[in-house]
């Protein structure tokens, strides 16, 4: 569904990505582990087109996607969440969903008609609310919910566009142990075709979401395999200073 | 993202209903003057579309403008086309070239939309300023109005004219808040708050930008239309980069992205302009304190801050109405 070959990309002297090459199939679920600097957004950067790579090449359902622009490629199906939210500040949680919603049915750049009002927009938004548990919150604005509920909102927005390949650059960053659980959960549900390729550094989540895990370390893969081979690998304990001996 | 409120609603009445009874009752000075309100505010409820709502802060509406009416006269003079044709082509000319800009200024943000903006206008000025078809710096006359002679109405007369643009202001109106409702004004507003996620989403956010230009180009038009039919002579005075600023002052004076403040400000301006040029040659003087009051007061303009005000006298009523209804618990929450 979603594959680099050969993916390659420096600023300046520093090498950020090199050669790398990943394959993910219809429905996998792919956590990318690493350490700060270790080129994890650089890459995801790449996939979906904000940043252009200085050699390789990024393929999405078996089409070189690597030429097209960041909103050709959402059109195709790749979504994408923040590390930083994201968001419509001034606007309420359905205004969020519905904007993404509306781009994906075709309706957002139409004259006669409102788009938040179209019976597919408003399909889309409740049933991706109800995923992403935001049903209490759809009327209140971006500004008057917890972070931890933007959190949840950056996904849904992601998820409201109907992709094919979701990339999530750390879904639970900056949130508490007892909602970094119920986003286990959230990921869990999400229907099983969708392709997921997340960034995280919450050990928890990578080992309870993914059916694969990569491993970069200085832009490089330097590890690609399943989640129990990934607990017993020696390299990556030496790159994480045991960080999840005890996970 | 546009809403329309009971305040809005209550002071587009008020306005509509204080615009009418001077159309019906005014004397020559005052059609004068209310035709020129009317004309203004066409104008800020085109640069209120893209500056309000997209975030687009344009200094060449005024050379759009200035593009519609020049468009009109040549087409209904020189080209000899009966006006009303010569007005649709006049609007349609400045809504492409509202598109053009708007395409390729959609890149660029901030002082730098505002500097290529203003860098069309200024084009678009020297370009009618030197070619001798506008006339130069005599600009062109023996323009004619509307012939509505079919419906029994003149438009040579004052009054008619005034009530004419009047109805036009309120369709201009009616069509911006459809704009502004539609998916591509949806879209727009989702732009102005995030460009980067928009685009992330699979909008082609340039697309957006120049299309909201274009529609927003096309209501300039017909105001530089209007313009012209209201003075019969146009200068390329009209085109100058100082109307564009004028324009931006009374849609901030009035309140950026509300599309009432923009008509509240028009009136406020073109009366104040009227009432204190009468008394003294540095009317812009005061006009500019005035404005420096508005954004210091940090109150979106005069129609934001009664917004504002209301806001806060509403709050008060429903406290007070909590109180009234349950004062041991409030007294126990005390």
């Amino acid at each position: 569904m979603l594959e680099t070959r050969n993916l390659d990309k420096s600023f300046g002297a520093v090498h950020v990505t090199r050669d790398v090459s990943l394959k993910l199939e219809r429905g996998e679920r792919r956590v990318i582990l690493g350490p700060n600097g270790a080129g994890k957004t650089t890459l995801f950067n790449q996939l979906v087109g904000e940043l252009t790579p200085d050699g390789g090449s990024v393929h999405l359902a078996g089409e070189d996607v690597t030429a097209l622009p960041v909103a050709r490629r959402a059109r195709r199906g790749l979504s994408r969440s923040y590390q930083k939210n994201t968001l419509f500040d001034g606007l309420s949680v359905e205004e969020n969903l519905g904007l993404a919603a509306a781009v994906h049915t075709g309706h957002a750049t139409r004259l006669w008609s409102d788009s938040l009002g179209k019976p597919e927009v408003r399909e889309i938004v409740a049933e991706v609310a109800e995923q992403v548990n935001l049903m209490p919150y759809l009327h209140a604005r971006v500004s008057e919910i917890s972070y931890g509920v933007r959190r949840q909102l950056e996904v849904g927005v992601a998820l409201a566009t109907r992709p094919l390949v979701l990339l999530m650059d750390e879904p639970t960053s900056g949130v508490g142990p007892e909602m970094s659980k119920g986003f286990h959960d959230l990921l869990n549900n999400l229907p099983r075709d969708l392709t997921m390729l997340i960034i995280e550094h919450d050990m928890d989540l990578a080992f309870d979401v993914a059916d694969t895990i990569t491993v970069l370390n200085y832009g490089e893969v330097v590890f690609d395999g399943l989640p129990d081979e990934a607990r017993g690998s020696k390299l990556l304990r030496e790159i994480y200073l045991g960080s999840w001996e005890d996970a | 993202m546009f809403r329309h409120t009971a305040l809005r609603y209550t002071a587009l009445v008020l306005l509509a209903s204080g615009a009418l009874f001077q159309a019906l009752t005014a004397e020559y000075f005052g059609l004068e003057i209310l035709t020129e309100i009317l004309i203004l505010a066409m104008l800020v409820l085109a640069l209120d579309i893209v500056a309000g709502f997209g975030g687009m802060v344009s200094l060449c509406h005024g050379a759009l403008m200035g593009v519609g009416a020049y468009a009109y006269a040549i087409l209904s003079t020189k080209a000899g086309l009966a006006p009303p044709v010569a007005m649709a082509g006049a609007i349609a000319l400045t809504g492409a070239t509202g598109w053009v800009i708007g395409a390729v200024c959609a890149r660029s943000h901030g002082i730098y939309f505002i500097m290529a903006t203003l860098a069309f206008g200024q084009m678009a000025y020297s370009y009618v300023f030197e070619a001798p078809i506008f006339g130069g710096d005599d600009g062109l006359g023996g323009i004619s109005r509307l012939d509505l002679s079919l419906i029994g109405v003149d438009l040579n007369d004052s009054r008619s004219f005034a009530l004419f643009c009047l109805a036009l202001l309120g369709a201009v109106y009616g069509a911006s808040v459809l704009i502004l409702r539609s998916g591509l004004g949806r879209s727009l507003s989702g732009v102005m708050h995030n460009e980067q996620r928009m685009r992330a989403l699979g909008l082609t956010v340039w697309r957006i930008k120049a299309d909201v230009f274009g529609l927003s180009g096309m209501i300039a038009g017909l105001a530089g239309a209007l313009a012209a039919q209201h003075i019969m002579y146009i200068s390329p005075g009209l085109l100058s980069w100082t109307v564009s600023g004028e324009a931006l002052v009374v849609v901030i004076l009035g309140g950026l992205g509300t599309l009432v403040g923009p008509l509240v400000g028009a009136a406020a301006f073109v009366v104040l302009k009227h009432e204190l040029s009468a008394v003294t040659t540095y009317w812009h003087l005061v006009v500019g304190v005035l404005l420096i009051a508005v954004v210091m007061s940090r109150a979106n303009g005069i129609f934001g801050w009664i917004e504002a005000r209301w806001g806060i006298w509403v709050e008060r009523r429903v406290a007070d109405a909590t109180r009234k209804q349950d004062p041991e618990e409030v007294t126990g929450d005390a």
